[in-house]
């Protein structure tokens, strides 16, 4: 049959060429029509609300980027898991995310032990799960202990480790008293339990904790908590739905929010593409959404939506350099790096609105937050007399050579953001000028994760960036003994000093005492050591119908919904 | 004819186990230590060793590579893939969450195709006009080169934002269906579209038509009568590539059209680096794949007298005619 075939093709007569020019002119016929007809018509205009009295009832659809993996909160991988964890649960303290004070929620009170390392939590009365059980310091300890030390039997890992380090178990001395001890001294754990990110510090019904991982993914109402919505039902990828607990009434009080929240239902839908996003906004099938494209900023504005934002707390998006790998083992290569890329390049060229050029390894919210940007400043001059005196010749390619060695910075860094594959470009052609030659690889999540793993020995920089309102974010990713994103040898000078210097930040609660500490922090890393590179600072935004009010931006950015209503209460 | 049957079924049965282990090797042996994997960058070194000794243990990753394989091995083959890392939940209930989705996208897309692909061959022969058959004929070049992404956002754009006729993302009913159907089944059609002109061109000039149309049969009798099963048989060959670009285009439509569904998992999954879940996602695949080619060979001698012919007299040269 296959001769048949064949033959009867080419004894068919040779093939006209207009049919080519057909399907083009048909296909640009199509796009030409379906972009005028996509064009024409604007968005009817919304009249904007005045802020009245908030009006109960209604379901508030939001739509975000990422999808929620799992219902467990204590788990939370992504910004939908931790924003969901959020609503469906309460935490013993809450973080105002304008003073950065640590203010009451389940807790009514809290002190730290003379050492800071035993922290006693005085728990509200009044606090129930969704299932109508109490919560107490029983609930506290068995929470902590599994989301701490994780639950080999049941699957669930240690979520909640690199939060509370040195953790030796909680005490119950009555039922509204918990004591938490730690090996060493831990002034972090007060913020630690306000945390909102991921992996947050969450209270579970003691039958959500009997449940293997298994179990809670498999039925997302089986996961009971104190919060003011509950699991209504979850559809993997595509959305949650959850609805209001009647009965709840103990909201942080610096919210001001008296009792239940007032909408019914918040459906959060996963839309993974932008233009799907905006366009679902602007047609009126969602009421807010998050993960706003930089360039759908100004047209919503524009048609009349609000947009809400909130710089990202914690560390900005950053280059670690390695201090234990050729050739940024040498500190003048470091602070050479620092000093070698334009900042007014990645601003006016990559960068939009609503980014920063980071100015310290903290970001200004934080407090503590001291400005650096005379270190952190552009002046090739000074990056290559550094490298001339340190030995580094430039060689016949212009790259530098010292004892034969060429000067090669390998650097991984995670394409999840638009903005930083052409950032790493632009800090490559500049720092290519002054003879180092910058090896980026902008990876997906994925690959980061697979390469990160060999971080010590194969890259001389990674890319990182870590939501936490606390300066002592920078203990817990620099100090030797913890995060270590330098590499620094404990052992070394550097590496000891690292541990005393970082290591202060954990030891006391006084705001004086913290910010100087702080301060000592970022001179260390940033000027002393040049052992980081921050880059920019990120912000989360929300375009919202004009009848949507009350949406919270917490501490770390992400979102509450208990005070959130809609104007026509629908 | 057994002995055929018995061939196929080898065949299949090989190309599964092969598939399971290589995910295997990928996914299992490669990666330096699979225990790395389960934490952010940030936390890795904040963890003790006794801690990641005990998450390895619970993974079963400290047992030797052969026992590991074997183990898993012997799970599959009962249906276990382990648990999703990410979530927790099984790997077959994650994927038998989202199946139904995609096989309504999946059938709906390619019933929707061979209707289109049909529609072209069909106008494309009946016509007398040179100028129409030309515009039909060069139809399936222009639908597969639109890509998914594009013509996706258009038509949602149109439909659903402008017109809002249809909703722009989610599963509610059979309104949802109606956008991705469309989107996935323009690519998927053409290269159905393309073989079957050629095929219904070169039956419209065999022998037992030019019969028919001696016998006094009118246009269209002999079109749907005689030319119809014969010329589809090589859309049955092409089954395979068929749906590997139903799943390939599955990923795009379901990310654009915000819907549930394997493509979508897939694509998640290796995102979060979630390897049990990428076995049970690459096995689904390879099954469905040798079932699919399995079901096809089987098939054909039933459609095709010749082949039937051929297998009952045991003719040495068994090979599918093209």
């Amino acid at each position: 049959m296959s001769e048949d075939l064949r033959s009867s093709l080419e004894s068919a007569p040779p093939r006209n060429r207009w049919p080519w020019l057909v399907a083009a002119a048909v296909a640009v016929l199509v796009i030409v029509v379906v972009a005028f007809a996509a064009t024409r018509g604007g968005a009817d205009s919304k009249t904007s609300v005045a802020n009245g009295k908030p009006v109960r009832g209604g379901t508030l659809q939001f739509a975000l980027l990422d999808a929620q993996n799992s219902p467990d909160p204590q788990l939370g991988t992504n910004y939908a898991e931790s924003i969901i964890a959020n609503n469906i649960g309460d935490k013993l303290v809450w973080q105002d995310p304008k003073t950065g004070k640590i203010t009451p929620w389940l807790a009514t009170s809290w002190k730290f032990n003379h050492d800071l390392t035993q922290l006693t939590f005085h728990l509200r009365r009044d606090v129930t799960f969704s299932d109508g059980t109490k919560f107490t310091s029983a609930s506290v300890k068995a929470n902590l202990d599994q989301f701490i030390r994780g639950d080999a039997k049941l699957g669930i890992l240690p979520n909640g480790a690199s939060l509370f380090p040195g953790y030796l178990g909680t005490d119950t001395p009555d039922e509204y008293t918990a004591v938490l001890k730690f090996k060493q001294p831990l002034a972090s754990a007060l913020q630690a339990a306000s945390i909102t990110s991921n992996g947050q510090p969450v209270f579970l019904a003691a039958s959500t904790l009997k449940l293997s991982a298994t179990q809670r993914a498999a039925d997302a109402t089986k996961i009971i908590g104190t919060g003011p919505f509950v699991y209504e039902s979850w559809k993997p990828q595509v959305n949650t739905v959850l609805k209001r607990r009647e009965g709840y009434n103990w909201a942080p009080p610096a919210i001001g929010h008296k009792g239940e929240a007032y909408l019914d239902k918040v459906v959060f839908n996963t839309i993974p593409e932008a233009s799907v996003r905006t366009g679902s906004l602007t047609s009126g099938s969602i009421d807010a959404t998050l993960d706003v494209g930089t360039t759908d900023e100004q047209p919503l504005r524009a048609q009349g939506f609000q947009i809400i934002t909130r710089p990202v707390s914690g560390t900005p998006l950053r280059i670690d350099l390695n201090s234990s790998l050729f050739p940024t083992n040498d500190i003048a290569v470091r602070k050479a790096f620092q000093l070698g890329w334009n900042r007014d390049t990645i601003k006016k060229t990559v960068l939009s609105s609503s980014y920063a050029i980071a100015t310290s390894i903290l970001e200004p919210s934080v407090a503590g937050y001291v400005d650096h940007s005379s270190t952190l400043t552009y002046n090739p001059d000074e990056a290559k007399k550094l490298l001339d005196d340190d030995g580094w010749k430039p060689g016949p390619d212009g790259i530098r050579v010292k004892d034969g060695k060429k000067l090669t910075i390998k650097v991984l860094g995670v394409n999840n953001l638009v903005a930083n594959k052409p950032a790493f470009e632009s800090i490559q052609a500049d720092l290519l000028k002054i003879g180092i030659n910058l090896q980026a690889n902008v990876v997906p999540h994925q690959d980061f994760m697979a390469l990160w793993v060999n971080a010590r020995t194969a890259w001389n920089g990674t890319a990182g960036n870590t939501s936490r309102d606390d300066p002592v974010v920078l203990n817990a990713t620099y100090s030797p003994l913890l995060g270590n994103q330098g590499w620094l040898d404990p052992k070394s000078a550097d590496g000891k000093k690292a541990i005393e210097v970082l290591g202060k930040l954990d030891t006391t609660l006084d705001p004086a005492a913290r910010v100087k500490y702080a301060a000592a922090a970022q001179d260390l890393l940033v000027d002393q050591l040049a052992l980081t590179n921050p880059v920019y600072d990120a912000t989360q935004v929300i375009a919202q119908a004009p009848y949507v009010h009350g949406i919270i931006f917490d501490a770390q950015s992400r979102n509450e919904f208990v005070d959130a209503w809609k104007s026509n209460g629908k | 004819m057994l002995r055929y049957v018995a061939m196929k079924l080898g065949r299949a049965a090989f190309v599964i186990w092969a598939a399971f282990t290589l995910s295997f090797v990928l996914l299992f042996v490669l990666p330096a230590n699979p225990v790395d994997l389960l934490f952010d960058p940030d936390q890795l070194n904040t963890l003790s060793p006794e801690t990641k000794a005990r998450v390895a243990a619970s993974y079963g990753f400290d047992k030797p590579l052969p026992a590991q394989y074997l183990d898993r091995l012997g799970h599959a083959l009962r249906g276990d893939f382990g648990t999703s890392v990410r979530s927790g939940r099984s790997v077959t209930g994650a994927i038998g969450d989202v199946m139904p989705s995609t096989i309504v996208l999946a059938v709906g897309a390619l019933v929707l195709a061979l209707a289109i692909g049909f529609g072209i061959a069909l106008l494309a022969s009946s016509t007398r006009w040179a100028w129409l058959r030309g515009v039909v004929e060069a139809l399936p070049t222009a639908a597969v080169s639109v890509p998914i992404f594009l013509s996706g956002i258009l038509l949602l754009q149109v439909f659903a934002f402008q017109l809002g006729w249809f909703p722009a993302y989610g599963d509610s009913g059979w309104t949802s269906l109606v956008l991705p159907l469309v989107a996935l089944a323009i690519p998927v059609s053409g290269p159905i579209a393309q073989l079957l002109v050629r095929s219904f061109d070169h039956e419209l000039h065999s022998g037992y038509v030019t019969t028919s149309w001696a016998k006094g049969a009118t246009r269209s009798q002999v079109l749907v009568g005689d030319v119809f099963r014969n010329a589809s048989l090589p859309a049955l060959t092409i089954a395979g590539i068929t749906f590997g670009n139903l799943i390939a285009g599955s990923v795009i439509t379901e990310t654009v059209f915000a819907r549930q569904g394997v493509g979508r998992l897939t694509q998640s999954a290796i995102s979060a680096l979630d390897v049990p879940l990428v076995q049970g996602i690459v096995m689904f695949v390879a099954v469905t794949f040798a079932v699919i080619n399995l079901i096809v060979d089987l098939a054909y001698p039933l459609l095709d007298p010749r082949l039937r012919a051929t297998l009952a007299t045991g003719s040495a040269g068994m090979r599918r005619p093209r």
